[in-house]
């Protein structure tokens, strides 16, 4: 595949994630699954943009590690949160 | 001996050809110094999206509630819109890349359109919002969501002004095949404001 095809198809693959997050927010309340699978596509759609757009996927380790990072940490936040919210409540009170 | 070592055993600052071999050495897109710019405001981001967490969690019901009376047309449209002017970037650059500065220029005009597009269609959402008695003091899940938001916004707007100034930089036929750190640098920060919207749009429109 050449490079440009490869982009082309990472850009569909993005819209198509998008519109499947929007589907989810029309049909109903957040369940577990549907956090996750929230959390899922938010990772994945960080990381194409991540090693694909901004070109970091033979980048300096460094600098790819904490662009990685990021879509690690904000999607397991999603779940954390969904799961024990009550708990991070209690944890985080003035 | 490589010349930045050279130039610290002579004792001489180095050079910005010196820095940039030492960049390209180490395999970073664009410059360090735009990169520094980025983290920064991932980070800046990063605080928001605490902020949006812990006041989900003090204010379950609110969090539940706000998303559903959002336009999440708006908020999808918007995010296929960022994608495509992102897709944009990656094309300009591989155009130059592969010495086509025209091509370059118009599919950056392509990226500035979608910019203002987003703009646009961001500024209905707000009056939208208005007519529905959604305000910043509504509740705290509205005070989040135009705080995030229209710092977004902010960053699309000077970001679109960014790509117009490398258009125009493409134009004088500043960059070649090789060469062309500028354009790469506003390509990667173009990226970034993708980023942090793709963030955005689950915590405040999808999720309850």
């Amino acid at each position: 595949m050449t490079h440009k095809r490869t982009i082309g198809t990472l850009w569909v693959v993005l819209l198509a994630l998008t519109l499947l997050s929007a589907y989810m927010a029309e049909r109903a309340d957040t369940s577990f699954i549907s956090a996750s699978i929230m959390a899922i596509v938010l990772a994945i759609k960080g990381r194409i943009i991540v090693d694909h757009f901004m070109e970091l996927k033979k980048a300096h380790i460094v600098l790819r590690t904490l662009m990685r990072t990021y879509f690690y940490v904000i999607p397991s936040l999603i779940i954390i949160v969904y799961l024990f919210p009550e708990q991070i409540a209690k944890w985080t009170m003035l | 001996m490589n010349a930045l070592a050279s130039s610290y055993v002579s004792q001489t600052k180095p050079t910005s050809e010196q820095l940039n071999f030492v960049v390209k050495k180490a395999n970073i897109p664009g410059s360090i110094a735009i990169w520094f710019a980025i983290l920064a405001e991932m980070s800046e981001f990063a605080i928001m999206f605490i902020v949006y967490f812990l006041a989900k969690v003090h204010n379950p019901e609110l969090f539940h509630e706000g998303p559903t009376r959002l336009s999440t047309l708006a908020g999808t449209t918007n995010t296929l819109v960022m994608l495509t002017s992102s897709f944009f970037v990656v094309r300009a650059v591989i155009a130059t890349r592969t010495n086509k500065p025209k091509q370059s220029a118009n599919w950056l005009w392509g990226a500035v359109a979608c910019g203002v597009i987003y703009l646009i269609i961001k500024a209905f959402e707000y009056h939208w919002n208005t007519t529905q008695g959604l305000a910043t003091e509504t509740n705290i899940f509205y005070g989040v969501y135009y705080y995030v938001t229209f710092n977004h916004f902010l960053h699309v707007g000077w970001g679109s002004a960014g790509l117009i100034w490398v258009i125009y930089r493409i134009n004088t036929g500043i960059y070649t095949s090789n060469e062309h750190e500028g354009l790469i640098n506003m390509a990667v920060y173009w990226h970034m404001i993708d980023l942090a919207w793709i963030t955005i749009f689950p915590l405040l429109y999808v999720i309850r």
